[in-house]
């Protein structure tokens, strides 16, 4: 049973990493990229709150949630990608964690804490999950953190080769072929990337203090199907109560201390089902059983702080809400095409970084944002007109939104719809400075009518001499803001042009034009 | 879509013709000596499909064996530019590229590469243009452009650049062949064989477009094409260049041949209407000594597959 349930981790970590891949140009696959995400009943329950609605892509974690009224807190065990990379860290600190306690039961409470926290807030139109569900703190680490990382690495030792001056061609071809779906084409680097990685490093290094830390004290994904676990219909781990001799190697071995001190109950909330009690029992005592038995275990949760939590839930939504936005900074938030109108989009984004990720294999415009929009917009997916632009003939990033805050459209409706206006800054355009033509900008309008026009008038220059140039200027009703312009003008820093959210066109709002 | 017939285009460019002799007094240096023997000769052809209008446009050069010995490594450098489709006429025709990989491999090269700094991602370019595929069909090394592969290149005789990143892989072929569409262009007015170049440089290429008609000359200094072929099989006469409206694009079913690349800019201007004397980079590249854009003295075959 242990390496079934080991195979299946590895199975579904292997899926996991097969799927990031997935989320590239140009997204062939039948199998949805965010699968992993959709299949959260946390971001279920939270959006569904937040929304007030049922998302139909979501549907399946409630089916996920619901099975584990019959196998507990499998999905912990056996399916979380971060439970499987925790895991493995486990794995090679085994010998630091020896003869260890490890036991720090009274902490297994904050778990249901975040998570009242976080449904309290949520009920309220604030989102809290992205910072702490597992599938979206893995999936944004992937993009934003070891996907780099590891892409920076296999290009640095490719140079290394090539630096060596043999097998040019050959190598070459290899890159070639690399770059089809595994290298980024073009470099891919992510605002905040180090704090990403001090996040999940962070978590990893909780387990110094004991094996599964995150998941027995802090994920509140775990508290969810904890909470159904705990209420389960099927027996799970029995032990058999003669044959056990109170040896305690089922408790030591237990990753989420879940075996009480009696050595034949357990907390149903806090068992993952890994099945290492059942390997390890030498009277084979224990053993795993679906045969149905009802009784609800009470989870560890006082009254009293089910309301301390909720008040913090409470405080915390109010501090994100009354957070200052700053009007500058809020204007440059440009979404990604075929987001909900502003608030629906909140209550839907759970920052995974998923339209980020495919994103970077494109136009590479889209990063995570930092507080431009408030603290409730933080990590929120918004354009960045100079490093990328939204590419013409593209549309997969709300094909990747497991939420739905980026509505999937059609080509030819992503083509039309707006994200914003770009406008020429003219004391840093050369044109209008500097008197010279240039027209980058227009050249690189991807419309077939161009929304960058342009004037020939009689400029003088700065030296005194007359020339005939070229002024461009934007067409307010034709630019659909997709920032190419921004991207290619040639002028360094904040460039010659730049990218406001003016006249955007969420979906399901009307064209202001 | 609107075709220009062909009488009504000899109209034009014979008139331009006349207005560049009457408007130039000095005769163009006829400079590079790959471009020696039959410096001026300009092969137009039109009215076939895009094979074999280049197969007679070589023809009627001296074969592709007067440019390629067995052995060379080729470059064929056509405008991948954008994520359009070759209907469009934002990209060079990919059957062009094609004809153009198979008679050079024919004639004993060891390798033809087909590559182009795009504008767009160049996965998209390379893909939606279709030259990916026939030039990898047609036996071509076809590649994307490494950032590992740009050194900067001495521009001796260089106006505004004294160097300027190049792709090693153009620098160091022993053909290069130029296979550019004729476009529309807004800071150009056209963009033809010697704008295409902009393709095998590194660095910010933005920085070319002020000053551009100086700076493009100094470009067209380091490398120069032993072989222009235009493709005018479909034109973009607006919006350029990048397109995407249909309107814009004109059927004229032309290829426009030739060694010296001056010439056959200016030859291909005069099928957007164009005098060759308003294109500022070519009057340029005419005083340097790239080449010659007056049409009156180049001796200009004209070949119909139709008839």
């Amino acid at each position: 049973m242990v390496t079934a349930r080991r195979i299946s981790q590895l199975i579904f970590f292997i899926f996991f990493i097969y799927l990031f891949f997935q989320a590239a140009y140009p997204y062939d696959t039948w199998i949805p990229a965010d699968l992993f995400l959709r299949s959260s009943p946390l971001i279920a329950t939270a959006t569904f709150l937040a929304t007030k609605i049922v998302i139909p892509t979501l549907i399946i974690a409630i089916v996920l949630l619901a099975l584990s009224l019959l196998l507990g807190r499998y999905f912990c065990g056996w399916i979380c990608p971060l439970g499987t990379v925790i895991d493995l860290g486990d794995r090679l600190n085994r010998n630091f964690l020896k003869g260890r306690p490890n036991t720090i039961r009274q902490l297994r409470s904050w778990k249901f804490s975040i998570l009242v926290v976080i449904v309290i807030a949520s009920l309220f139109s604030v989102q809290l999950i992205w910072f702490f569900d597992p599938i979206v703190i893995i999936t944004r680490s992937m993009t934003a953190t070891l996907y780099p990382l590891f892409a920076f690495l296999v290009e640095a030792g490719l140079n290394l080769l090539l630096k060596i001056g043999v097998l040019q061609d050959q190598l070459f071809s290899l890159y070639d072929l690399l770059r089809q779906r595994i290298l980024p084409v073009h470099s891919t680097f992510f605002q905040q990337s180090v704090l990403f990685a001090v996040i999940l490093v962070g978590i990893l290094l909780l387990s110094l203090i004991s094996r599964r830390f995150w998941c027995r004290y802090l994920c509140p994904l775990g508290a969810l199907f904890g909470l159904f676990a705990s209420m389960r219909f099927t027996r799970g781990i029995a032990v058999a109560s003669e044959q056990c001799i109170d040896c305690g190697k089922c408790q030591r071995i237990c990753k989420m201390d879940a075996i009480n001190d009696d050595f034949r109950s357990h907390a149903r909330s806090e068992c993952i089902e890994c099945m290492s009690c059942v390997a390890v029992c030498p009277t084979n005592a224990i053993s795993y059983q679906l045969r149905p038995k009802l009784a609800v275990q009470r989870v560890d949760m006082s009254r009293r702080r089910f309301v301390y939590s909720s008040v913090t839930g409470l405080m915390t939504l109010g501090l994100i809400r009354t957070g200052f936005k700053s009007p500058t900074s809020a204007g440059q938030v440009v979404r990604p095409p075929g987001a909900l109108p502003e608030p629906e989009f909140l209550d839907r984004c759970v920052r995974c970084q998923e339209c980020v990720r495919i994103c970077s294999t494109t136009g590479a415009c889209l990063q995570p944002g930092q507080l431009e929009s408030g603290w409730e917009g933080l990590w929120t997916p918004m354009v960045n007109a100079r490093h990328g632009y939204c590419e013409y003939n593209c549309n997969l990033c709300g094909k990747v939104c497991p939420t739905g805050a980026i509505h999937p459209l059609e080509l030819e409706q992503k083509q039309q719809i707006r994200m914003g206006t770009a406008y020429f800054d003219k004391s840093r355009c050369i044109p209008w400075y500097r008197g010279e033509d240039c027209l980058v900008c227009e050249e690189h309008c991807p419309l077939p009518d161009k929304a960058i026009k342009f004037d020939v008038r009689e400029a003088r220059r700065p030296d005194g001499t007359i020339a005939i140039v070229k002024f461009p200027y934007v067409d307010e009703k034709l630019c659909i803001g997709c920032g190419i312009c921004v991207t290619k003008c040639p002028v360094p820093g904040p460039g010659g042009l730049f990218l406001t959210n003016a006249h955007q066109q969420r979906w399901g709002q009307e064209p202001i034009f | 879509m609107r075709t220009i017939n062909r009488r009504e285009f000899l109209r034009i460019a014979g008139a331009a013709g006349a207005a560049v002799a009457g408007l130039t007094p000095h005769f163009g240096l006829f400079g590079g000596e790959n471009q020696a023997g039959s410096a001026a000769k300009l092969i137009v052809v039109y009215n076939g499909n895009p094979s074999s209008m280049v197969q007679k446009a070589i023809d009627a050069l001296g074969g592709i064996n007067r440019f390629v010995k067995k052995g060379d490594v080729v470059v064929v450098k056509p405008n991948i530019g954008w994520d359009r489709v070759p209907e469009q006429a934002a990209t060079t025709n990919p059957e062009l590229v094609a004809e153009i990989v198979r008679l050079c491999l024919k004639a004993g090269a060891s390798k033809v590469k087909v590559f182009d700094r795009t504008c767009n991602e160049p996965r998209r370019c390379y893909h939606r243009s279709q030259i990916e595929q026939f030039a990898r069909q047609a036996g071509a090394e076809v590649s994307h452009i490494y950032e590992q592969k740009f050194k900067a290149a001495a521009i001796p005789n260089g106006q505004q650049l004294k160097s300027w990143p190049f792709y090693a892989d153009a620098l160091e072929a022993d053909v290069f062949i130029n296979v550019p569409i004729a476009k529309h262009h807004s800071l150009s007015r056209v963009t033809l064989g010697m704008k295409n170049m902009m393709g095998i440089i590194g660095g910010n290429r933005g920085e070319i477009h002020n000053r551009f008609d100086q700076k493009i000359v100094d470009l067209n200094t380091v490398i120069k094409p032993q072989l222009t072929i235009i493709d005018a099989v479909r034109i973009l006469v607006n919006n350029g260049p990048q397109g995407g409206n249909l309107n814009d694009v004109r059927e004229m079913n032309t290829i426009i041949a030739g060694v010296d690349p001056v010439a056959v800019d200016a030859y291909a201007a005069t099928l957007f209407g164009l005098r060759p004397a308003e294109l500022g980079f070519l009057v340029e590249a005419q005083r340097r000594g790239l080449g010659s854009f007056d049409l009156n003295l180049m001796k200009i075959e004209k070949i119909d597959l139709k008839g």
